[in-house]
């Protein structure tokens, strides 16, 4: 899950040194990596004896640095989907072993020759009950200040989630959201851009809902879940939840293939990926992993909401993922 | 300028004056310049006209761009501000802790020196809580009855503002500190005896003494502020957006190389400029004291 990289890596202690009997595995950090290194790190080495070191944040900068300098040091990297399906091509990662892999087993949405899913997740309309007389239920009511008035709470970095949100609540229809109309998008976000409160990770996102700073907003849905077990009154709203998910890529060169394509296979098996989701809230990416799952549990998570899911369409951000982001950052500076 | 006596403990010899034999001894720090700055720099150059296409394509499309501009403009105007804030609260701070006890100094340094050894991200996330709308600032004052609807105090220029102006107070006040302390207090005794009133004593006697201080420590808080990253990133709005968040983007989420580089690049220029400003004016054993 996507934590802004230069601010966390300021929580996260320095980088650990790296045996060569080794491999890394290299996350977002946070509560996410830690139910990670639980679920699939330590079984992984209890089975295998290859010790798993964690590093973090991920860092596209970061895997190039090291790809084009053949010195790398990551084995293992959760990144974005957008991100795989555009670094694979680019020559950024090593195909997968799919001898190695068991690819039937996966949810074949989130499978490219250089990426697996990783776990997925959904961007929800969130709201704390306590601090707002009403709660919106959808994208058009959460762009539309004259109904709910107030700070909103929206995703910082351009990725796919917002501008499909915005296209939503402008009325196009989910089966017509792609190619994206960004003018169209932009245009409607505009209309709300004085009222948006942007939050940069996770963190900052269940802090602002908490304390009522934006009273709603678009969120992870995993982040709701925590904070309201934490004890917040949180509204979830599912309708067009949009679905994306965290890919899992070995970066080009990496110096333990064999035991990164072993991990790979480890950590998007049934078990793991059930365990995963029960930690974190998120989705698992393998078929059989809802069959192992406490069916309680299993009704929070976002694959659970299937009817009222939209996918972001993770080919058309891989290509046109520069372009949209240039303009995003622009938008957002201006 | 007045010819003022700056106590450096041990003035380093200029280069040129040094025995030729010398020069041995700083090959290695010189080595490790070169290969740990020297050669980034000019390969994180080489990237800013060669990426995607050789050229100067990104520079163009760094100046040609109102938006860019627009945030090189925004540094200036953040890092200016922060900097004469920091100034003017530093310097009664600064005089104080000088003429202070020595004991009591101490202590006050101390909890100077804390603050700035704790996490830069915790402290500014303390900020964040502090002066959110539904934080205690604003709860506190709308309690009070002093206003009836929450200041905006975070996510724009307001909050970079005091954030940043919260982390540099230190650098302003410690070389300060040094430099006020190094005057001789009969010289304020002096203007006394002469008839100066107090206020008189102070800008015409303690302030120009403490000028090169004051100006070493300013331009230090600009060029820190310059390239400032956690605290704009946290406090302000997206249209308040610094430099160093540009070049983050490009680098980290763009991974445009070519455009961070030139971004990072143009910085790097400016800020050398300045220093090279202070050299000429002030000297290399002119720095406050640090």
């Amino acid at each position: 899950m996507r934590l802004r990289t230069t601010l966390a890596s300021l929580l996260v202690s320095a980088a650990l040194p790296v045996s060569a009997a080794d491999m890394v595995f290299t996350s977002w950090g946070g509560t996410t990596q830690d139910a990670q290194t639980q679920a699939w790190a330590e079984p992984f080495t209890a089975e295998t004896g290859v010790d798993v070191l964690q590093d973090g944040p991920t860092d596209y900068g970061k895997i190039k640095a090291m790809v084009e300098s053949g010195s790398v040091s990551w084995d293992v990297v959760d990144v974005e989907g957008d991100y795989a399906a555009q670094a694979g091509p680019a020559g950024l990662l090593e195909p997968l072993d799919f001898m190695v892999i068991d690819r039937s087993k996966l949810d074949p949405r989130f499978v490219t020759d250089y990426s697996v899913g990783s776990f997925y997740y959904a961007f929800v309309i969130g709201c704390n009950r306590d601090a707002a007389d009403d709660c919106p239920k959808t994208w058009a009511d959460l762009f539309d200040t004259e109904k709910f008035p107030g700070k909103r709470a929206f995703y910082k970095w351009s990725a796919p989630g917002v501008i499909e949100a915005a296209l939503l609540a402008d009325g196009v229809a989910p089966a017509d959201l792609y190619p994206l109309d960004l003018d169209r998008a932009f245009a409607k976000l505009d209309t709300i851009k004085d009222d948006i409160i942007w939050w940069s990770s996770g963190a900052q996102s269940q802090q602002l809902l908490a304390s009522a700073e934006t009273p709603f907003g678009s969120f992870w849905n995993g982040r709701l879940t925590a904070l309201a077990e934490s004890g917040v009154t949180v509204e979830t709203s599912w309708d067009q939840n949009i679905t994306a998910a965290d890919s899992l890529v070995v970066p080009k060169g990496a110096k333990n293939k064999a035991e990164a394509m072993k991990f790979i296979a480890l950590a998007t098996s049934a078990k793991p990926q059930a365990e995963l989701a029960a930690a974190t809230g998120y989705a698992p990416i393998n078929l059989d992993a809802p069959s192992e799952m406490d069916p309680k549990v299993r009704a929070t998570l976002p694959d659970a909401q299937d009817a009222a899911q939209v996918n972001a369409d993770m080919e058309y951000w891989a290509a046109h993922r520069d372009e949209i982001g240039t303009r995003w950052y622009a938008w957002q500076a201006e | 300028m007045p010819a003022v006596a700056v106590p450096v403990s041990s003035r380093p010899a200029p280069l040129g004056a040094a025995e030729p034999s010398g020069f041995a001894y700083v090959v290695p720090a010189l080595l490790l310049v070169i290969v740990f700055f020297v050669f980034p720099v000019a390969a994180l150059l080489l990237r800013s006209v060669t990426e995607p296409a050789p050229g100067l394509g990104n520079y163009a499309e760094l100046f040609g761009s109102t938006t860019y501009l627009r945030i090189f403009l925004n540094t200036f105007l953040v890092s200016g501000l922060v900097t004469l804030i920091s100034v003017t609260a530093g310097f009664p701070v600064a005089w104080m802790l000088a003429i202070m006890p020595r004991r009591l100094g101490r202590i006050v340094f101390a909890i100077l020196i804390l603050s700035m050894w704790t996490n830069l991200l915790a402290r500014t996330y303390a900020w964040m809580v502090l002066l959110q709308r539904t934080g205690v600032i604003n709860k506190t004052l709308m309690a009070m009855g002093v206003i009836d609807k929450p200041l905006e105090l975070v996510n724009n220029l307001t909050g970079v503002t005091i954030g940043m102006t919260y982390i540099m107070l230190p650098f302003v006040i410690l070389p300060l500190t040094g430099v006020i302390r190094a005057i001789d207090p009969a010289i304020l005794q002096a203007a006394a005896l002469c008839g100066a009133t107090r206020a008189q004593a102070l800008r015409r006697v303690l302030l120009p003494l403490a000028l090169p201080g004051i100006l070493s420590g300013a331009l230090m808080v600009f060029v820190m502020s310059l390239g400032y990253f956690v605290t704009p990133a946290l406090l302000g709005g997206t249209a308040n957006m610094m430099l160093a968040e540009l070049i983050a983007q490009f680098v980290q989420s763009l991974v445009n190389w070519g455009m961070g580089a030139a971004a990072a690049f143009a910085l790097l220029v400016v800020t050398l400029g300045l220093y090279a400003l202070q050299l000429r004016f002030f000297g290399p054993g002119r720095a406050g004291g640090l």
